[in-house]
């Protein structure tokens, strides 16, 4: 079907095809919008259910200060987004216009800093952790599985199987507590802590970028060693399926290369991984909190954590908005990721 | 798809017999499985381990005194015959940490998967069954629970509501768990409605109810059991997790506890002598996991009618 079906730059199934395409994106764009709002609804609500409300807990703490109280009821909604003796619903539009206005509050426990502030500079350390580690892991478990599949009648193949099986069932916080016990505090050969030398100013240098890279080694390695063997698994699975099928037989039949129909194989084998990338994204951000914590490492995940010791309320929704968000906008790229790879998807004909 | 449930018949007299099952039960369930963990060595090796388990986590307790005796003059001691496993940064018996905890991890654990599977099963046959408006809402639903990462969610609910014990503790982990399982149950019970052995049944007159509990549900009933296990070791980490992070109190010990103690408080990870103390949780976590792991394959021979042996 493929053959007359791309009639070149100007055919018409061309155009429809682009046009679905991007009808298709737009709608997961305005899925993507509907999922943040009931986010932030969500969160919302949860903080009006605290203990104790937090909320008014704090307006009457600055009036027992001797404040007047419309002064510390203009204190409390600067803080939280939304005025405490107000009706829910006009809180609610409060808080939602101020949102829009990516206007997230003041944090309590740094005090007088805007969430956004606090926000904007822990979010590319998480950024980082995450993206470079779900790629890392791809890319090793991607090569571990073709070299399972394709050898997996030796010891090699078969060991290696066995390796991502086990690994699998390693929890990740695990295998991060085990590389701070023997490679940061037993022997110190990797810094925990910080996310740079604190001798060192941050800049665009390699000297400084590579104290970055170097920082990042251990936590990387955790989601590493931790993802390695789904990705593995997940890989020889569609490699040991790819080979089974009838094209792969006919182009052996045919005398193709080895090296031309390895490439055939793994295109192939390929394909149904990026289906699992959006629910590794997922869970890579969540996992973010434990690597984080225990890394000591200043991301998304630790400001969550420690704003929940400290009461900090709006830190925390904004930090709950912010991991969240972010793993929407990475499952709406993995999956146009998907679509622009898979030709069967992108031209629509199937 | 629609006309198929539309055309119900509704003037059919339901037939007192019942009509033949694809799943035909030649012998009892136990004395299948009996068979099949004969015949295999492995999943008979992870059954016993689940097994070891379970009567750790229901018997255990029962062995040892509520609080556990300290030394704290033998702190990190190696392993030896009066402590198998060493001690801890007090002087208490590993072993016995290991064993006393063992109780809430897996109870809550079991009632995760057993909620996670109640949730995604009843969600998906609904859903594939009777399509519609209902079946597009509770997808949509699964979607948003898919979509919004656990664990931070898990932390966030941990500050209104403080689902320390067991029970909570799994109806937590399932609320948040099923959505993949209620796709998945949903897409094999679009393919599984439109078999012929359906259609018959339809024609016959069952009921939906009847249909959906008889005729589909048995044929799902191996792939079920499969996530609920899998759901299982799932929530262990995640139960195990929230404590280790410390964002629940510690009412009871357990695994997380554990870890908890040897990575913040105890200076357990500055002693080369903590190993067996730090390790002993990550073994029988591993161990769980083994356990299930081995079991998974045998499970499916058991329930899947379509490799049964005849």
């Amino acid at each position: 079907m493929g053959y007359n079906a791309r009639r070149g730059p100007t055919g018409s199934l061309e155009v429809a095809a682009v046009r679905g395409f991007l009808f298709r994106v737009a709608r997961r764009l305005v899925a993507a919008l509907v999922m943040i709002w009931a986010v932030a609804t969500f969160t919302f609500f949860l903080i009006r259910l605290m203990p104790g409300d937090p909320v008014l807990a704090k307006m009457v703490e600055l009036e027992q200060t001797g404040m007047p109280e419309e002064q510390a009821k203009a204190q409390v909604s600067s803080m939280y987004g939304f005025i405490p003796h107000d009706p829910l619903p006009v809180q609610y539009v409060h808080y939602l216009w101020q949102l829009c206005h990516f206007d997230l509050g003041v944090s309590i426990a740094y005090s007088g800093q805007p969430v956004t502030t606090i926000i904007w500079s822990a979010l590319p350390y998480t950024l980082g952790l995450v993206l470079t580690g779900i790629i890392v892991t791809f890319i090793f478990g991607v090569i571990g599985g073709v070299f399972a599949a394709i050898k997996r009648d030796s010891w090699i193949g078969g060991s290696l199987s066995i390796v991502g099986s086990i690994l699998h069932g390693v929890p990740q916080f695990m295998v991060a507590v085990l590389l701070v016990y023997f490679l940061a505090a037993l022997h110190p050969i990797f810094p925990i802590g910080a996310p740079y030398d604190i001798t060192i100013s941050p800049g665009l240098n390699l000297h400084f970028l590579s104290n970055v890279a170097w920082h990042a080694v251990l936590p990387i390695a955790a989601f590493v060693i931790s993802g390695f063997g789904f990705w593995a698994l997940a890989m020889k699975g569609s490699v040991v399926t790819t080979l089974g099928d009838d094209f792969i037989l006919a182009s052996e039949l045919r005398g193709i290369k080895p090296s031309i129909r390895f490439r055939y194989i793994a295109r192939n084998a390929f394909l149904p991984l990026f289906t699992y990338l959006a629910i590794a994204i997922g869970y890579s951000f969540g996992g973010a909190i434990f690597i984080e914590k225990i890394f000591d490492y200043p991301g998304l995940g630790n400001l969550l954590n420690n704003s929940l010791a400290s009461y900090d309320y709006p830190v925390m929704q904004a930090a709950f908005l912010m991991i969240t968000v972010a793993v929407i906008i990475s499952n709406i790229v993995a999956e146009v990721l998907y679509t622009f790879i898979d030709p069967r998807i992108r031209t629509g004909i199937s | 798809m629609e006309a198929i449930v539309a055309e119900e018949p509704q003037n059919i007299s339901t037939p007192e017999a019942g009509a033949p099952s694809p799943v035909r039960r030649h012998a009892s369930i136990w004395g299948v499985a009996r068979d099949v963990l004969l015949h295999r060595p492995t999943g008979m090796l992870g059954f016993l381990l689940l097994v070891v388990f379970g009567l750790m986590a229901l018997f255990g307790p029962m062995l040892y005194p509520e609080h556990l005796a300290t030394d704290p003059f033998n702190a990190f001691a190696a392993p030896s015959w009066s402590h198998p496993l060493g001690t801890d940064f007090d002087g208490t018996d590993t072993l016995a940490l290991i064993v006393t905890g063992s109780r809430y991890v897996l109870l809550s654990a079991f009632l995760a998967g057993f909620f996670t599977a109640a949730f995604g099963s009843v969600t998906g046959l609904t859903a594939g069954y009777f399509l519609g408006l209902g079946d597009s809402l509770l997808m949509k639903v699964a979607d948003f629970v898919l979509t919004i990462p656990a664990f931070p969610l898990l932390v966030v609910l941990s500050t209104i509501w403080k689902f320390g014990d067991p029970v909570s503790m799994g109806l937590v982990l399932g609320i948040i768990g099923w959505g993949a399982l209620a796709r998945a149950i949903r897409a094999q019970v679009l393919s599984l409605r439109e078999r012929t052995f359906i259609e018959a049944a339809r024609g016959l007159g069952f009921s939906s109810f009847h249909i959906i509990t008889r005729e589909i549900l048995p044929n799902l009933g191996s792939y079920i059991a499969m996530k609920f296990l899998l759901a299982v070791t799932g929530a262990m980490y995640a139960s195990v997790g929230l404590f280790f992070l410390g964002v629940l109190p510690f009412k009871v010990n357990n695994w997380g506890v554990m870890l908890n103690f040897a990575f913040t408080q105890s200076g357990a990870m500055y002693t080369p002598k903590a190993l067996p103390y730090l390790l002993s949780p990550l073994c029988a976590i591993l161990l769980v996991t083994l356990g299930v792991v081995l079991f998974l394959d045998a499970v499916d021979e058991i329930l899947n009618p379509r490799l049964r042996r005849r």
